[in-house]
């Protein structure tokens, strides 16, 4: 009798995917399944719990002495605290309240998922690891490439566990070349893919990617990539293995760059590039970010950008701005003198701005057929972007600890089949008896055993 | 060739938003056929051109963006080449489109006008979605990162200094990612109950779920993120990672690794620069201590920087990443080509141009996979090569007919 899946039916019920992801990127990964019901199993060594459980605040990863040393990880405090509500700061320090599973990052990353405890390092656990590979879908994992050979599961090792099953390795460099050893963050990738040097204003260094480009895209790409692998799989019954490199994706990313190089030998690394927020191909003035009044609660200054790609949009913002006469001035009369005046333009534009409400602007703008975004932060878009709320992207789900709570939604709507967000993070190893239990078909005693072993 | 799309046929029309996602469609095997106005795609005209002289059959975006499909050039305001589309998605399986919502609804080509081809999977990727207050807004690729919260989490640290959005229509990219994702699961759905559907997708809904933990942060502590140059924005400021080399380069010197083996490398490394200053006091010999001094101080931190400072950018990344410290190098895309490791990997596919008389070198897909393999199969085709070949075969148009709907300025 096959066991009830703890997780709600959708498209992709059925498909049971091993998580052995970590960090950002990888958990991304499966996590874009789970909203087309697949189980996905996220396996956490016994003993210890992702990173991104204890990586909720800086206080979390021991900087004292006295921390506890637990065997085979960083040092943590042995009793770590979460603090895990904005009104509740003081529960860092009170004693007593355990939220091990509530950090932030990892209550997002990980949402939907199940959650076993597992020590890989051991014999019994391996074993353990080979049978769910036999029950699995799908593998995925973002270790370091020499890791699972050193389980002993090489691919042909994991073929001849299951055939049928798609794994997929997540990481910076891939599995083969010179580099398969060399190993990556969303940031690193970024800089060696060529992605941080199309970010920045000319002159200074390269500003990066700061939302973490890669960590975010670089797990939609490698989420797609799983999909694409279960629709082949279907086709033919058939597994493969899947080499994703996060920085060749970002390079996928950068075709036109490197084809006007080849082609007009012009290169990503010159004086001019990157050019801030205007616009070289096409080349459009005004296209830039204006400051506006006030600042937000870090000190940060208030930004609109605008955007002008036709006449008559320059013709309403002249308007707009009470200066219908700059439209006619030979400097600013046509796109091509706009571009090279476009610092006296940008100036113009700033000094009406400067002093103005950035939402009053961007409705006046867009009130006349002119782009025009607020630079929106987290806050703005979670309080008061009217657009996400209508489209129910911050969808509130109840969770044990943290009672009804707002995640992020997915952004995918279909009409007969819809994706869903079903689920905070599980606890740590909340999903033993599921998985050991129902699908390995253990006995409570077996179970406990492996327990009292510290295997699970 | 086995690309996981074989077999497909994909109706595109063409748009700066969601070419990538026909791309990758065209590149992983399906039939795409690229519905481009008579005077060609709005990607046609962005630039760069090759020798920067404008012309619509030499864009080098539009190249890239539109690998391995097909060109169909109709005037969709005229009648009879509406009734040609409406031809063709009675028999594709995947409609792509990114016009503004109700556009086609007042051509008779919505949903509800083709779904009469049950196994039909209608994709449209706009700016807003087909719903809600901003619906309608005038958008382009740096608007959306700015809207969807990119912007604010990029740039420098200089808190007057202005948010960055990236460049290479990064927004749009985002939400291809998305419609290729339901796209995906649609086809696989489809293969056992035969339907299609209508999948909607908002570029802004895209971006506002890729800036990382600066909503989680927002949601769970109340806190902003501060911007901060070349490295993840964060609640608290903290010290730069982007540190320059001595040849006028940037390392990302991610420094997460304390363990022994790799202090003693490091110190090794930082002696023969002569910059370990008082790393050699014993106390750094405690891995707690040394991280935690790294956590919290300068002394490790500085140390770091006088010896990236010390280093080129090349011997710097490898020393590093040799030594298990994984340090990134900032490269510029160009650079790539020239590495070994991309062409052991075989990651550049040779796509001919006969236009310019010589073949390029193209990244291939994300991935490497020979069962999935998405890569570039042939160049961009030219505005309407296909017309005639598509008009022909997939809807039996005669040699006359082809003839009298040219004239008439329905097709080119």
């Amino acid at each position: 009798m096959r066991a009830k899946s703890p997780v709600r039916p959708g498209v992709l019920s059925g498909v049971r995917v091993l998580d052995f992801t970590w960090k950002t990127v990888g958990p991304w990964v499966p996590r874009l399944l789970t909203h087309y019901g697949a189980e996905v199993i996220h396996v956490e060594r016994a003993g210890g719990w992702d990173d991104h459980r204890y990586n909720a605040t800086p206080s979390i990863v021991s900087d004292a002495p006295q921390a506890a040393q637990l065997p085979g990880m960083k040092k943590v405090y042995a009793d770590p605290q979460f603090n895990t509500l904005r009104d509740e700061a003081p529960a860092a320090q009170s004693p007593g309240q355990k939220k091990l599973y509530a950090a932030p990052y990892f209550n997002t990353l990980h949402h939907g998922k199940l959650a076993i405890s597992l020590n890989t390092r051991s014999p019994e656990g391996l074993k353990i690891v080979e049978r769910l590979i036999g029950i699995c879908d799908a593998l995925v994992e973002n270790f370091s490439a020499e890791v699972l050979p050193n389980w002993g599961l090489t691919w042909e090792r994991i073929h001849e566990l299951n055939a049928k099953l798609i794994y997929m390795s997540a990481s910076g460099f891939g599995h083969t070349g010179d580099w398969k050893g060399y190993r990556s963050f969303g940031p690193t990738a970024a800089a060696q893919s060529g992605l941080s040097l199309a970010s920045g204003l000319p002159g200074k260094p390269p500003a990066g990617w700061g939302f973490s480009y890669l960590d975010v895209m670089g797990g939609w790409m490698g989420g797609l990539a799983l999909m694409q692998g279960l629709l082949k799989a279907k086709k033919t019954g058939k597994g493969f293995y899947i080499d994703y490199s996060v920085t060749e994706g970002a390079m996928s990313m950068l075709g036109t760059y490197l084809l006007d190089y080849q082609v007009n030998g012009r290169r990503t690394r010159r004086p001019d590039f990157p050019p801030g927020n205007r616009s070289v191909f096409p080349a459009l003035a005004p296209h830039n970010t204006y400051r506006c009044a006030g600042m937000d609660r870090v000190g940060q200054d208030w930004w609109i950008f605008i955007a002008c790609e036709t006449q008559p949009q320059f013709e309403a913002l002249c308007a707009l701005m009470g200066q219908p006469q700059l439209a006619l001035d030979p400097k600013f009369a046509t796109n091509e003198a706009r571009v090279a005046h476009q610092d006296e333009l940008d100036a113009i534009i700033g000094r009406w701005t400067r002093p103005r409400r950035r939402y009053d602007i961007m409705r006046q703008c867009q009130g006349a057929g002119i782009v025009a975004a607020v630079v929106q932060s987290a806050e703005d878009r979670v309080e008061y972007d009217p657009q996400l709320q209508h489209r129910e992207m911050h969808p509130i789900i109840d969770h044990p600890e943290l009672g009804d709570f707002a995640y992020e939604g997915y952004p995918v709507k279909m009409s007969r089949t819809p994706a869903f967000v079903h689920g905070r993070a599980p606890t740590l190893g909340e999903h033993n008896q599921y998985v050991y239990g129902e699908l390995l078909g253990m006995s409570e005693t077996q179970i406990a055993s492996l327990r009292e072993h510290g295997v699970i | 060739m086995s690309g996981v799309y074989e077999g497909y046929t994909v109706v595109e029309l063409a748009d700066r938003r969601n070419q990538w996602a026909g791309k990758l469609l065209a590149d992983g095997g399906a039939r795409v056929i690229q519905i481009e106005p008579i005077q060609g795609s709005p990607g046609r005209w962005c630039g760069p051109f090759v020798d920067d002289k404008v012309d619509p059959e030499r864009c080098l975006d539009y190249w890239w963006y539109n690998t391995s499909k097909q060109s169909v050039a109709l005037d969709l305001a005229r009648k009879p080449a509406q009734d040609l589309l409406l031809r063709l998605l009675a028999q594709a399986d995947i409609f792509l489109e990114s016009t503004p919502p109700g556009t086609l609804a007042k051509l008779g080509l919505d949903y509800a006008c083709v779904a009469a081809n049950r196994g039909l999977i209608y994709a449209s990727l706009t700016d807003f979605g087909q719903d809600g207050p901003w619906r309608d807004l005038q958008m382009n690729d740096a608007a959306h990162l700015a809207l969807g919260g990119q912007m604010a989490s990029s740039g420098y640290s200089d808190p007057k200094e202005t948010p960055i959005g990236g460049h290479g229509h990064q927004s749009w990219h985002m939400g291809c990612a998305f419609v290729l994702h339901g796209i995906t699961v649609a086809l696989y759905e489809r293969m056992s109950s035969g339907e299609g559907q209508y999948i909607d997708v908002s570029i802004h809904d895209a971006c506002a779920i890729g800036t990382e933990a600066a909503v989680p942060q927002w949601m769970y502590y109340g806190s902003t993120m501060n911007r901060q140059t070349g490295m993840h924005a964060n609640p608290k400021r903290q010290p730069p990672l982007q540190l320059p080399t001595a040849d006028g380069k940037y390392m990302i010197a991610v420094m997460q690794n304390f363990g022994p083996r790799v202090w003693d490398r490091l110190i090794k490394w930082m002696d023969e620069k002569c910059v370990t200053g008082e790393l050699h006091d014993p106390k750094y010999q405690d891995e707690a201590y040394r991280m935690s001094e790294y956590r919290t101080g300068t002394v490790v931190r500085d140390a770091i920087a006088r010896l990236i400072a010390a280093s080129n950018g090349e011997e710097c990344f490898h020393r590093a990443q040799s030594y298990g410290i994984s340090w990134g190098l900032v490269h510029a895309a160009e650079e790539n080509y020239d590495i070994p490791h991309y062409q052991q990997r075989n990651y550049w596919r040779s796509i001919e141009h006969p236009d310019i008389g010589r073949a390029l070198p193209y990244p291939r897909g994300p991935v490497a996979c020979d069962a999935i393999q998405i890569e570039p199969r042939c160049r961009a085709p030219r505005l309407g090569e296909h017309t005639q070949q598509v008009l022909q075969q997939d809807l039996g148009l005669s040699a006359q007919d082809l003839a009298s709907l040219t004239a008439s300025g329905a097709i080119r």
